[in-house]
């Protein structure tokens, strides 16, 4: 969203000042922080692979205050094998936390669709663990379109 | 406030109940005159505007009802010497939303407000730094277009009090420096390249579309009985049957009120004559019932009245008002609907009005509330810094009644779902 | 009238078939972070758990956040090996409970 990713950004050193002379405004810092963090608490610090999490989202939001939301794992859910939780978040909102879902070998697919509000344009993150201790993780950028005439 | 007598239901009832038995209800009640509440208004009075819209006061200016705005300048304005202005403040400005737009709305600039979805209603000014053009000629196209082009787009910025002459300087100052092309970050920033948004929500899901809601709130509200002891279904029963396709027929001429009457407005007349219900426009109830008028209509052509005398009066007057340029911001439907339609405005797509009355009302996903045109209507005026009217303000019949014959044959989907 | 959750999914089914559940709940999802017309904040009130089981089995659930847009839509999958009943729980902020109940035949 800013020219370096996060994870680039956070591979840095991650310091205050390193990413405020990337360009990085002290809201956005603030959120990508606390989106870090929430993500490190749900993957228990573990590395998650990118691979195996799709993700559908418009590419302009009309609006911030419904977006249709869908992903997907690409992963098996059999009883000894399942992705048992997917974490979104929403790295620009105010509180960066969207939803857990919960998944079962009931479940039969590990994929959701929802409907979520958006700030502002900016990065969504989807982070899935599995019964095995296996991390995935897939991110797009949604674009929430601006209004014409200001009102 | 509704005053005056109505007729009780028994009565109105009892004027039907001859012809019910002896034919078909619908074909009995499309013979008779629809019992309406002639006298008093439609919605509150004093009209207030919704909370939450722009509270300003816009009476220095044109709305659809009073002709307010002062005329144009007959002449640019001189100025004393070559502008200087802060080319850094100028580039904020035009980015400005809280300006009234601003330029961004309708122009690319360079890399203005990160060039982030500007829009494409008017010229590419990127390069407009070697277009020659004169300080003085730049100043007065942002101060007041129309004496370049009487009929213009551009909102009077100068003229009309948007910015101060300092801050057009700063304009005219960061245009001179655009040189270059407009670099996107995306291809879907660039007006020219983003694809028109294509609806493809099925708006009569219920679990798609919120608004199918209030079909439900309708079908009971219409078993509701008045203190007076009457529902609609007192004497329409069968709905499904029986509006099969009045709502296609809406609006219409009603020379007993010398107006245009929509389907809500209607609802509020027809109900307080019958059952005596108050159901005034802009209301819960009365949205509800225009929903599930329509959309007791769906797959119905629309197929109004365009040729009685009344009819044609109207749409000539409604064809007027949307000539008309309105707001601080001056302008017309024929502007956005017509000169921008199939162009961005910054980020959102504008309509031709074909295609702009057959989903009405219509869910709105961004403030989650089910608008009727009426409403709609309104917010046209207030977005672009102009006094709305009343719902049932004659105007807005005439205007709405021209609207529905630009949609002519077009089938009703109802509720619709839109931003 | 307080508008209905809606439901939609197949009301029979093959064992083992992986069914489409799709859900609509009706509600403002205040997220706390709106201010009132004399500048007070609205306290936060949303839908903040849903929980889907089948003959009692948990299948999925959800522990959703305010950004979660109002008038919560959740739709999943579910594999279904027998017939049964499913019942879908919507937990509001307080502690207020909506169910909801459908059967499917499962041959």
């Amino acid at each position: 969203m800013r020219g370096l990713t996060r994870r680039a950004a956070l591979a840095l050193g991650a310091s205050g000042a390193a990413l405020t002379l990337i360009g990085w405004s002290n809201s956005a810092l603030a959120a990508a922080k606390e989106t870090a963090e929430q993500i490190a608490k749900f993957t228990g610090g573990k590395e998650a692979a990118k691979s195996k999490v799709s993700i559908e989202l418009p590419e302009i939001a009309e609006n911030g205050n419904t977006v249709p939301l869908s992903f997907s794992v690409d992963a098996p859910m059999t009883a000894d094998n399942y992705v048992t939780d997917v974490m979104v978040v929403a790295e620009g909102n105010p509180n960066p936390g969207v939803a857990t879902f919960h998944f079962t070998p009931l479940s039969g697919k590990a994929e959701a669709q929802t409907r979520i509000r958006l700030a502002t344009t900016q990065n969504i993150i989807v982070v899935a663990k599995t019964s095995k201790g296996e991390v995935f993780t897939g991110q797009k950028l949604v674009k929430v379109t601006i209004g014409g005439c200001g009102g | 406030m509704m005053r005056g007598t109505y007729i009780s239901g028994a009565a109105a009832c009892a004027i039907l109940a001859a012809s019910l038995l002896a034919a078909p209800a619908a074909h009995a009640q499309a013979k008779k005159e629809a019992q309406l509440e002639l006298k008093g208004d439609a919605s509150a009075r004093p009209w207030k505007r919704y909370p939450g819209w722009p509270a300003r006061d816009y009476s220095k200016y044109n709305s659809l009802g009073k002709l307010a705005t002062a005329p144009a300048p007959k002449e640019p304005r001189k100025l004393a010497g070559p502008i200087t202005g802060d080319a850094a403040k100028g580039a904020k400005l035009v980015a400005d939303r809280s300006r009234g737009g601003s330029c961004l709305a309708c122009h690319v600039m360079g890399q203005a407000g990160n060039a982030d979805l500007p829009g494409n209603v008017a010229p590419d000014l990127s390069e407009i730094g070697n277009a020659g053009r004169e300080d003085e000629w730049l100043f007065n196209y942002v101060y007041d277009g129309r004496v370049y082009n009487a009929d213009t787009v551009m909102p009077p910025w100068g003229s009309h009090g948007f910015f101060t002459d300092a801050e057009i300087n700063d304009i005219v100052a960061f245009l001179k420096t655009l040189k270059k092309p407009a670099v996107f970050r995306t291809v879907l920033d660039n007006p020219e390249k983003r694809p028109a948004p294509v609806e493809k929500r099925d708006n009569l899901d219920a679990i798609e579309n919120p608004g199918m809601w209030a079909v439900d709130k309708a079908q009971e509200l219409w078993k509701l009985k008045s203190s007076a002891g009457f529902s609609c279904n007192t004497c329409h029963s069968d709905p499904k049957a029986q509006f099969k396709t009045w709502a296609a027929s809406m609006p219409k001429w009603e020379p007993r009120l010398d107006k245009v009457l929509g389907v809500e407005e209607f609802v509020t007349r027809h109900t307080k004559a019958t059952t005596g219900a108050t159901w005034l426009m802009e209301t819960d109830e009365n949205r509800a019932m225009s929903v599930y008028l329509h959309f007791l209509a769906n797959g119905e052509p629309i197929k109004i009245d365009t040729a009685s005398a009344g009819a044609k009066a109207a749409i000539a007057r409604g064809v007027e008002l949307s000539k008309r340029k309105v707001g601080q911001l001056n302008m017309a439907c024929t502007d956005c609907h017509g000169i921008a339609a199939n162009k961005w405005i910054r980020g959102q797509w504008m309509g031709e009005p074909k295609g702009q009355y057959d989903h009405f009302p219509t869910w709105r996903t961004s403030l989650l509330a089910v608008w009727d045109i009426r409403q709609r209507f309104q917010w046209c005026s207030v977005n672009i810094r102009g006094d709305e009217l009343p719902p049932d303000a004659k105007e807005y019949g005439d205007l709405e009644l021209y609207l529905a014959s630009q949609n002519d044959g077009l089938k009703l989907s109802v509720p619709g779902i839109r931003h | 009238m307080a508008e209905k959750p809606r439901l939609k999914l197949p009301k029979q089914a093959k064992k083992g078939d992986i069914i489409e559940i799709k859900t609509l709940m009706p509600h403002i999802m205040e997220s706390g972070q709106r201010k009132d017309k004399d500048g007070k904040v609205i306290p936060r009130k949303i839908i903040n758990k849903f929980v889907c089981e089948f003959n009692g089995k948990p299948v999925f659930s959800a522990d959703l956040d305010p950004a979660i847009a109002a008038n919560p839509y959740l739709q999943f999958s579910a594999k279904v090996e027998e017939s049964g009943t499913f019942k879908f729980t919507w937990t509001e902020d307080g502690g207020a409970v909506i169910t909801a109940e459908e059967k499917i035949t499962v041959s």
